[in-house]
């Protein structure tokens, strides 16, 4: 990956689309890594901020190693970070997870129910397990 | 309420901050139970990434953004592409000290953001009836300007019919999975169709069993837009 910084963290960056659970699952799911899963070692930008071209969010993105989640095929939070000229170590589709769950009830755009909580999770332990190993061979690189 | 005139809503749902989850609850809410007949909300990342049809409703709209902080993601964003909004809130400036014991992760929820989002969603509930009010005295004087959309997440999707065997599926946002394969090079025939399987899968559940008569349906009415497209 070329990060150099032993302090590294991983940026997750959630696509947040309002108008489908699908939405709030990649949010929730970034939201398990930054704060239960890897706090202190994974973070997350706003991807509103990256997309109007914040200076600073922007070169977060380009020197962290980027993980992103999107809920539909627009692919927003993966295309945004490209544009910025972060490189995605990992891109998630949402949609990809939940063929594992079809016919599940996952909630709504506002809430997940037990089915889309499970799926969140699943999502988040798949993003953490490619976060760790960005780390280690960031740390094995420097 | 009696406009047909819909409100866009735009929330930033800025995902570093407790503020932006409240912006995106407050607009669901506002969406889902205070006024479900007159507003739809804007997905804020694809309006910035250049989704047309989002644009082009927050140009024939009002439109209200709700953005966390002071940066206005949601109102520069949408003013540099669709002109004007017609309200701008900030949850901060809404909430003040308040917005200190709110969360991010719904998982965190607690009381202090039931009462955030319902202040906030009634803020937002506010400002729609003004415009509403607005929009409809003006259309009573200038009917023939009423412009209709159908992009939004909250107004119906467009719709598409697939012939399965002798019965007809309705297949929400058909049209859009077409253009969106379309502009990304799908070709037709055989191979496009698990590919178009997979797509509206995500918009439309498929009766177990009923996967191949989707697939060659799919296939078919796809060649169809394809060749229209082509032409």
């Amino acid at each position: 990956m070329g990060h150099r910084n032993s302090e590294q963290q991983v940026l997750v960056v959630p696509c947040s689309g309002i108008g489908k659970v699908h939405g709030l699952i990649s949010r929730e799911a970034v939201y398990r890594v930054t704060d239960i899963l890897m706090p202190g070692r994974s973070s997350t930008v706003c991807l509103a901020l990256l997309v109007s071209g914040d200076p600073r969010t922007r070169a977060k993105v380009q020197q962290q190693p980027c993980i992103t989640v999107d809920g539909c095929p627009k692919l927003c939070a993966r295309k945004n970070v490209d544009l910025s000229g972060g490189k995605v170590a990992l891109g998630v589709r949402v949609y990809d997870t939940l063929k594992r769950h079809h016919g599940a009830q996952l909630g709504s755009p506002t809430a997940l129910s037990a089915a889309g909580w499970v799926a969140a999770e699943e999502i988040a332990a798949e993003i953490a397990h490619t976060a760790q190993q960005l780390l280690a061979a960031g740390k094995q690189e420097s | 309420m009696t406009g047909t005139t819909k409100v866009g809503i735009i929330a930033c749902s800025g995902e570093e901050i407790p503020a932006g989850s409240l912006s995106r609850l407050a607009a669901r809410r506002v969406l889902e139970l205070l006024r479900p007949q007159s507003t739809v909300t804007l997905c804020l990342p694809l309006f910035l990434a250049g989704e047309e049809q989002e644009r082009r409703f927050a140009r024939q709209h009002p439109t209200i953004t709700v953005d966390g902080c002071d940066k206005l993601c949601a109102k520069r964003g949408t003013e540099e592409h669709s002109g004007q909004v017609a309200a701008s809130l900030v949850v901060t400036d809404i909430l003040g000290q308040r917005v200190h014991k709110c969360h991010r992760s719904a998982r965190e929820l607690d009381k202090s953001d039931e009462e955030a989002v319902w202040i906030l969603a009634e803020r937002i509930a506010a400002e729609v009836d003004a415009l509403s009010q607005t929009a409809s005295a003006e259309q009573a004087a200038d009917a023939p300007a009423a412009a209709s959309c159908a992009c939004a997440c909250g107004s119906p999707p467009p719709e598409g019919n697939l012939e399965l065997d002798g019965k007809t599926a309705t297949v929400n946002w058909l049209p859009s999975i077409f253009d969106q394969l379309y502009k990304q090079n799908l070709e037709p025939g055989q191979g496009c169709a698990d590919r178009l399987l997979e797509t509206v899968r995500i918009y439309h559940e498929i009766p177990e069993g009923e996967e191949p008569l989707y697939r060659d349906a799919l296939a078919a009415a796809y060649q169809e837009y394809y060749d229209r497209r082509a032409k």
